[in-house]
């Protein structure tokens, strides 16, 4: 029996259409449901992504498909909710204050340091390094999400 | 005449470099802290960093941003230095 399993394994790790989409392990779990033991690992490797992970699994658990080292594309909605989960995260500012289109200064009191912190969180949220003469600009939820998107060639 | 019509908390232009390089240097100290491997240390520098830039964010005078800003500059030097001795 064990060594069923195991040439199971073997096969399905071998097979070259399945090399192809190696990183899918959902699917190769499909193949050789023996193998499903492997899931933690993926875990482990990405657990900075781990909120892109749980969306990406349901919608290629039942399709084949080709999986690059890349993230789904962003869209203005996710960077939204990254911005606002980022801002909810920092220790300075109100979760119930906050709005898209609050202040920093003006309405969540914050001073021209914390908006520093608040810019380096999204260069490591996003990563990418954000200028510091446009940096000083971003003093909205709404205009950081604004400049990601035009950096990320993202539209409506 | 035109100096009438700005609000009253607006900085010199001197006030206003300053106050250029110091977030510069508050990014910069944040910037090497997080390069630190050790978590612990990490958030215990970040939070000695932050702490020291907003006890003094109230001062004014000149001379005085200006030591502070050397000494600063200084640390985050040395901690630069300890980094690359400790990577290489």
């Amino acid at each position: 029996m064990a060594a069923r399993v195991l040439q199971q394994c073997v096969r399905a790790i071998a097979r070259p259409s399945l090399r192809l989409c190696s990183g899918n392990l959902a699917a190769r779990a499909a193949v050789a449901p023996s193998a499903a033991f492997h899931r933690p690992l993926s875990f482990a490797a990405d657990s900075r992504r781990t909120r892109w992970l749980g969306q990406s699994r349901i919608s290629s658990v039942g399709v084949l498909c080709r999986q690059y080292g890349d993230l789904p594309p962003l869209t203005l909605e996710s960077i939204k909710d990254r911005v606002i989960y980022v801002l909810k995260l920092y220790d300075k500012i109100n979760p119930e204050q906050l709005q898209p289109s609050s202040h920093f200064m003006k309405d969540l009191g914050l001073d021209s340091l914390d908006q520093v912190e608040i810019i380096m969180a999204m260069e490591d949220e996003f990563g990418f390094e954000i200028p510091d003469a446009e940096a000083e600009k971003l003093m909205t939820p709404e205009e950081i999400v604004q400049y990601i998107a035009d950096k990320n060639d993202v539209y409506e | 005449m035109a100096s009438a019509s700005l609000p009253p908390t607006v900085l010199s232009l001197k006030q206003f470099l300053h106050r250029q390089k110091v977030l510069g240097l508050y990014r910069n100290t944040l910037r090497t802290i997080q390069q630190i491997p050790d978590e612990v240390d990490r958030k215990y520098l970040r939070d000695w960093a932050r702490e020291a830039f907003k006890s003094n964010k109230n001062a004014t005078d000149q001379d005085a941003i200006r030591i502070m800003f050397t000494q600063a500059k200084h640390h985050m030097e040395e901690l630069q230095k300890s980094l690359a001795l400790a990577k290489g």
